[in-house]
């Protein structure tokens, strides 16, 4: 199998599942003072913590894990709006945010909360112009994204950072900026100074760790409050019995991320760059979706071939044991096509024929002349079997 | 639960049948649009004598399961009298692919939807036989049990979801009950705007959710 759907989720690392399996069958006890075993589990988590904390410039008792991204970004939405004391309360988040973060607003709206949803231009950036314009006394938080899943833009997030430092001035209260940095984590850097970010989500599943763990850096004085509830673990946020074999895992996932961080997220850009070249010389009629170039993750590519649909492509593809992701309304569970290519101005037809390939460190260049070798006549044949024909013809 | 397509969808997805276009057929039709979904045009090759269909291709923009049903439908079709084929159901043609996904089910009424407008084409211009229908509850109630509810692929009649319809002067108002956070609600107020819309004269379509 060549699998180019990692912006959805990754392999479980060999060295990530070894970690698991000792956490699991060796390290089980949960965190306790004094006792052998129990001091072992909580230093575990200190070490998770504590490398995950190194690596954004943060510092230990500022990272939490959680059962998942999900969960990160209800507790920082939620929980850090909660804790404002404003008049009539406003979040700000933008159009193409993950459906998590999205959700949530939504949510937050129901519960009387006004929520402004910042556009975005053709390749998917953020208007800051715009986010400048609705910041105010009444705004309890800021959600933005590092990484678009969708389109592989990269956001310029400390512009953004330094639009809310100075509105926080402004209104003599600091709003709190909470960053999904999820599908980001694979190929950006990060440092929660230089972007001013108050609040930070990860997901472990999308950096080769496993599923079901996730984890939030809250900046110390951060006003934010606990949205469920129960026994005491490390974090009042996080209460309950600690995923000590998950976060085991995503410890192990964030110690090979970096140790070959550059190597690997160079590797990555000239897969896709192999791909990118491979597919404008040998498809017609196609576009990418987001920026080209530097502005776009390492790891990400996204086309819209024209004139077909994308679940038949994707479909086709799958029989040659190709995974790729489409942001096609037949694809969806709700029939309507992605709404981040809307979004960037795409038409429907466009959105339809849309392929994602996100690459992984695992990749390589046999998988990428392999995927163009079965998708440049998957595509020559859907479109001499489409209603829909080039203008030329 | 996972949706996943038969066997027989995969196999007349990856080799579908009757595949291409008719040149000078004597009747073809389009149906759906890129913005919809899915486009099928379906071609006709009739004898004129017997009303038999020789020939049937089709071209389709669409997904699998649309156009594995172009694929199975001309296959019912071919060497059937138009009376016949045009008989064929939706229904019909998901049961010989062994089941389709319901959320999939609109993309094999869209295909048949195809062939039944070919062949209506066929009998009103070859034969004078004037198919369009007039504009009443009757003819838009009929054209809604083609707009299946994506959970369950049944359709909005059957499932009592219309509430009602009302007609005056060529405006046509839909009223259906549906929840009003539900993901499926704006998808299907904009297809049975779609559908009552082709009606013969029809004006306007306003869908209320009551």
């Amino acid at each position: 199998m060549i699998y180019l759907d990692n912006f959805r989720s990754t392999m479980v690392a060999p060295e990530v599942w070894e970690a698991m399996r000792t956490a699991a069958i060796d390290e089980y006890a949960v965190p306790a003072a004094f006792t052998k075993c129990g001091t072992g589990a909580a230093e575990l988590i200190e070490r998770a913590q504590n490398r995950l904390a190194a690596a954004i410039g943060g510092s230990q008792n500022e990272v939490v894990f959680t059962g998942s991204g999900t969960e990160a970004i209800n507790i920082a939405l939620r929980g850090s709006t909660w804790a404002q004391a404003v008049d009539k309360p406003e979040i700000v988040t933008s159009e193409i945010e993950y459906p998590a973060t999205l959700a949530v607003c939504r949510a937050l709206e129901k519960e009387g909360y006004r929520a402004h949803y910042i556009k975005v231009d053709g390749e998917g950036k953020y208007d800051l112009d715009q986010l400048s314009s609705v910041l105010n006394e009444h705004t309890a938080m800021v959600s933005l994204m590092s990484v678009n899943h969708m389109i592989g833009t990269i956001e310029p997030l400390a512009e953004a950072g330094a639009i809310i430092a100075e509105a926080s001035q402004h209104v003599g209260r600091r709003i709190p900026y909470h960053v999904d940095f999820a599908s980001a984590l694979q190929t950006q850097r990060l440092d929660v100074d230089a972007v001013k970010a108050d609040l930070v989500s990860f997901s472990s599943n999308k950096i080769h760790g496993p599923k079901g763990v996730g984890a939030l850096y809250v900046r110390k004085g951060t006003k934010i409050r606990p949205i469920t509830f129960g026994s005491e673990s490390y974090s009042p946020l996080v209460p309950g019995t600690p995923n000590t074999m998950g976060i085991a895992g995503f410890d192990k996932a964030v110690e090979l991320l970096y140790a070959t961080f550059d190597k690997d997220v160079e590797h990555m850009q000239s897969l896709t760059n192999r791909l990118a070249t491979g597919i404008r010389e040998r498809i017609p009629y196609i576009l990418l979706n987001g920026p080209d170039g530097a502005g776009r993750a390492a790891s990400h590519l996204c086309y819209s071939f024209l004139f077909i649909e994308g679940e038949a492509i994707m479909m086709f593809l799958d029989m040659d044991q190709i995974v790729v992701d489409t942001g096609s309304a037949c694809a969806a569970a709700t029939l309507k096509p992605n709404y981040i290519l809307m979004a960037i101005g795409r038409n429907h037809e466009q959105a339809h024929g849309s392929i994602r390939f996100t690459l992984s460190r695992y990749n390589t260049e046999a998988d990428v002349d392999t995927v163009l070798a079965k998708l440049v006549p998957i595509v020559e044949r859907l479109r001499a079997q489409s209603t829909i024909k080039p203008p030329a013809e | 639960m996972a949706i996943k397509y038969t066997a027989k969808v995969i196999e007349h997805f990856k080799n579908p049948h009757n595949i291409g276009v008719i040149e000078n057929p004597d009747a073809c039709a389009t149906e759906g649009s890129p913005a919809c979904g899915d486009e099928i045009t379906v071609y006709l090759k009739i004898d004129k004598a017997t009303d038999r269909i020789e020939d049937v291709k089709f071209q389709s923009y669409g997904c699998a399961s649309n156009i594995a049903t172009g694929s199975i439908i001309t296959d019912l079709a071919k060497g059937k009298t138009i009376d016949e084929a045009e008989a064929i159901t939706w229904k019909q043609a998901a049961d010989e692919l062994g089941g389709l996904p319901p959320v999939k089910m609109h993309c094999s009424v869209l295909a048949v939807d195809g062939l039944r407008s070919a062949i209506r084409k066929y009998k009103k211009e070859v034969k004078g036989i004037d198919y369009d229908s007039t504009l009443d509850v009757k003819t838009v109630t009929e054209e809604l049990k083609h707009v299946l509810w994506p959970p369950v692929g049944v359709d909005i009649i059957t499932l009592k979801m219309v509430k009602y319809i009302g007609i005056d002067l060529g405006a046509v108002r839909v009223e259906v009950s549906i929840g009003s956070d539900d993901k499926f609600l704006n998808p299907t107020i904009d297809e049975i705007v779609e559908h009552v819309s082709k009606i013969r004269g029809v004006k306007s379509v306003n869908v209320e959710n009551v």
